[in-house]
């Protein structure tokens, strides 16, 4: 059974004719103890606080029967380990045109017709003021004008808390330009649209950090911690 | 939705008594094809057996919705996904 916390995703799921539902991964409405096994891949790394972090490998435990067990698979800040480029930082090197961007964490095998043509992105900082990532329940000091780099995809991360951009798929090459219409040869007019940008947030993991939230929880044992191909991966027990 | 996976949902409304929210209400027009407790000796008998795979494993919720028991709190499904997302104000 899968879950997500994106409907239209989910429903793609059921389109396939598997078992998904619709859910926060800080509450799954699964009854505890009733897993064998669980994996999370490409999801905490979207919290935005190390407080909700921990709160979903916690609520991961609870699904676990004692002795199941779970993989964890988060996106790595370290891109390049023992000398040798993740795939996700490989890829920039092909034809740009045909660039395919990942939209998830993993920078795995690349998938089929997944993700927009990769166009050019600014390294800039956005201006966005982050209210919503105030973690008000610690009643902790207002973090005024706080901004997150956008990063640049195919690129080293700087940064453990970023943004990540996202083009909708369908755009073209020409997609930078403005909204006004051009003059193209032969009288007709062609009306170039910008085509949007969504920016994910991400925390990338340093090394060692996923594996030290995980041992902090003392319903699991860390079975295993590894780096795949640009994410940090643990394997957990529960006790 | 496949009522094997029915079986493993459980309401999250907040504030529930501990197993309150199992198992959730299916909500649908037709009746139970099921005997609602299994007969003793249910495991040699093949008819049952196969009318219990095929509730379990053959038969899918489509439309409808799942009722939480203690709160009453509805989640929709819809094309066989349902939705168990709680509000801003309930989480």
């Amino acid at each position: 059974v899968g879950c997500d916390r994106s409907k239209n995703l989910v429903d793609i799921c059921g389109e396939k004719h598997f078992q998904a539902f619709v859910c926060d991964a800080l509450s799954v409405p699964i009854r505890s103890g009733s897993c064998d096994a669980c994996i999370s891949i490409a999801v905490i790394h979207h919290f935005s606080t190390a407080e909700r972090r921990l709160a979903t490998i916690r609520e991961l435990a609870r699904l676990l029967r004692p002795g199941g067990t779970a993989l964890i698979y988060v996106w790595a800040m370290e891109q390049e380990y023992k000398n040798q480029k993740s795939k996700y930082l490989k890829e920039k090197n092909g034809s740009k045109n045909k660039e395919k961007e990942m939209n998830t964490g993993t920078a795995q095998r690349p998938l089929n017709d997944q993700g927009p043509d990769n166009c050019s992105q600014d390294s800039a900082w956005s201006n966005q003021l982050l209210n919503d990532f105030k973690d008000e329940s610690c009643g902790a000091m207002p973090v005024a004008d706080f901004r997150l780099p956008v990063h640049t995809n195919r690129t080293s991360f700087h940064s453990q808390d970023l943004l990540v951009p996202w083009h909708l798929k369908g755009c073209t090459k020409k997609k930078k330009e403005s909204i006004d219409t051009v003059v193209v040869p032969g009288g007709s007019k062609e009306l170039q649209e910008l085509s949007p940008v969504f920016h994910r947030y991400y925390h990338v993991f340093s090394e060692g950090e996923l594996e030290a939230v995980c041992r902090s929880l003392d319903c699991v044992k860390v079975q295993k911690s590894y780096y795949d191909q640009g994410n940090w991966c643990v394997i957990l027990e529960k006790l | 939705m496949k009522l094997l996976t029915h079986n493993l949902l459980s309401s999250h409304v907040p504030g529930l008594r501990p197993g309150g929210g199992f198992p959730l209400r299916i909500e649908l027009g037709r009746p139970s094809e099921l005997p609602p407790e299994p007969s003793p000796g249910y495991e040699a008998d093949e008819e049952f057996l196969r009318r219990l795979h095929h509730v379990l494993l053959e038969v899918e919720v489509l439309e409808g919705s799942l009722q939480c028991p203690d709160s009453g709190r509805r989640f929709p499904i819809s094309r066989g996904v349902p939705n168990l997302l709680l509000s801003e104000d309930e989480a």
